[in-house]
């Protein structure tokens, strides 16, 4: 599966670039994230939990930076195994362009599942990944420049309906 | 399977305590989580069974609605909920005979997977979900695909359906699972028309409303000619397309209202 959006982010580009390089941040973005280490140039190691209906899996693996233009651009992949559950997989193109302070964030996820998540879960997989997608990078604008709550999310094709949008985002963030 | 813990309490008070622990999990029915564990998908520490609290059980009619206690089965919604007929008809239609005597209500609304049955009936009545700690409208409950406002540990007391004029349930099967691979219940009351939609949305059940609004002013197939729905976040799968998914949404809510 894979899914294109854009966030506008109310700072500079170097400011949302070094974030996108900062092994805190970057915790903080990805939906259960419990650990992480590392830096941008080794790779980090992530433990990642996860859990959707009746599904609970802990993934431990490593997310990359490569493709890497200073400032501009880079791609994020994560792979990690589920122990029992199997093995998942993603990764995002991240541009960023700035006009008059105001940073555009674009970016292009794609995601892939395997073993018994995969066989057992298939209905229910784009669905998931979009909305991990979407709340990464909800997550990794809030830390970086937090918005006012009423604002729409101005993210285009993320698959959520405006107004239950809104409801995940104050749930996630109350 | 594994180690784990069973217990099995005979009071809602009881349950909620054995659910104070972090990795214990409610077993309603266990249609859903047993196969679950089984693949080992999850693994809790300790499963808190509502099968044995007499309070849960059973169907109670009176004041214009039908209350459903929350570990009360599919067979025995499907047998006892006839003053609400297009709610025990869609009851006596989940999965099959071993899902219908085993599975329950709350379980199933509390999973909200997002092609179950119940959620449907639940939004589309405007039901109430009754917990050990609150009343939760179902509109506010169903907060997209597998989420729902309930906290952890919280238990699902009841759901109380207020009795439409009149209703009816429409699901084109998955074969196989006999989930709904699309499925439409519209309800008719006093103060207007409801509409809920299982199986088809990426974020779980959702109402149509301007199906709502058309079928509110005229309660025709006719008046829903015009509407369409759009099928960017529809499950795409095998089985279907997003495209087919929401051409079906149409169907089955015309076909729903026909039957009413």
């Amino acid at each position: 599966m894979d899914l294109k959006g854009s966030r506008t982010i109310a700072a500079d580009r170097m400011t949302v670039w070094r974030a996108l390089n900062d092994a805190e941040i970057l915790k903080a973005a990805i939906p259960g994230c419990k650990e992480m280490t590392g830096n941008a140039d080794d790779g980090f190691e992530a433990t990642v939990t996860q859990k959707i209906g009746p599904v609970k899996a802990t993934f431990k693996g490593v997310v990359t930076l490569s493709d890497v233009i200073e400032g501009e651009s880079y791609r994020i992949s994560g792979e990690g195994k589920g122990g029992p559950a199997g093995y998942a997989r993603g990764g995002a193109n991240v541009r960023l362009d700035e006009t008059d302070g105001v940073t555009t964030l674009s970016y292009e996820v794609d995601a892939k599942v395997g073993g018994k998540l995969a066989s057992l879960g298939a209905r229910l997989i784009d669905g998931v990944a979009k909305k991990l997608a979407d709340q990464f990078f909800e997550n990794f604008q809030n830390a970086v420049a937090p918005r006012s709550d009423d604002e729409a999310p101005d993210d285009d094709d993320t698959g959520r309906e405006p107004e239950k949008k809104k409801g995940l985002i104050k749930k996630m963030f109350s | 399977m594994y180690d784990f813990e069973f217990v099995k309490p005979s009071t809602v008070a009881d349950a909620v305590a054995a659910l104070a622990d972090e990795d214990a999990m409610a077993l309603g029915g266990g249609q859903t989580l047993i196969p679950t564990m089984k693949q080992r998908l999850a693994s809790p520490s300790k499963l808190v069974s509502l099968a044995g609290i007499a309070d849960l059980q059973g169907v109670t009619t009176g004041g214009g609605s039908v209350s459903v206690g929350g570990a009360t089965t599919h067979a025995t919604v499907a047998a006892e909920a006839g003053a609400y007929p297009a709610l025990a008809a869609l009851a006596g239609d989940i999965g099959d005979p071993a899902v219908r005597n085993r599975g329950t209500i709350g379980g199933s609304v509390a999973n909200n997977d997002p092609s179950a049955d119940y959620p449907a009936a639940a939004l589309a009545s405007g039901a109430t979900i009754r917990t050990d700690r609150r009343e939760i409208a179902a509109d506010d409950f169903f907060q997209g695909m597998f989420e729902t406002a309930l906290e952890d540990g919280e238990i699902i007391t009841a759901v109380d359906f207020p009795i439409p004029e009149a209703a009816n349930y429409q699901k084109f099967k998955q074969p196989a699972s006999r989930f709904a691979l699309v499925g439409v219940m519209v309800a008719k009351y006093p103060d207007g028309v409801r509409v809920a939609v299982t199986g088809a949305s990426e974020n779980g059940v959702f109402r149509w409303k301007e199906a709502e609004t058309a079928l509110t002013k005229d309660f025709r197939t006719d008046a829903l000619m015009d509407l369409d729905i759009n099928p960017l976040n529809m499950i795409s799968d095998l089985h279907g397309t997003g495209e087919y998914r929401a051409h079906l949404v149409k169907v089955l809510t015309k076909r729903a209202v026909a039957t009413c």
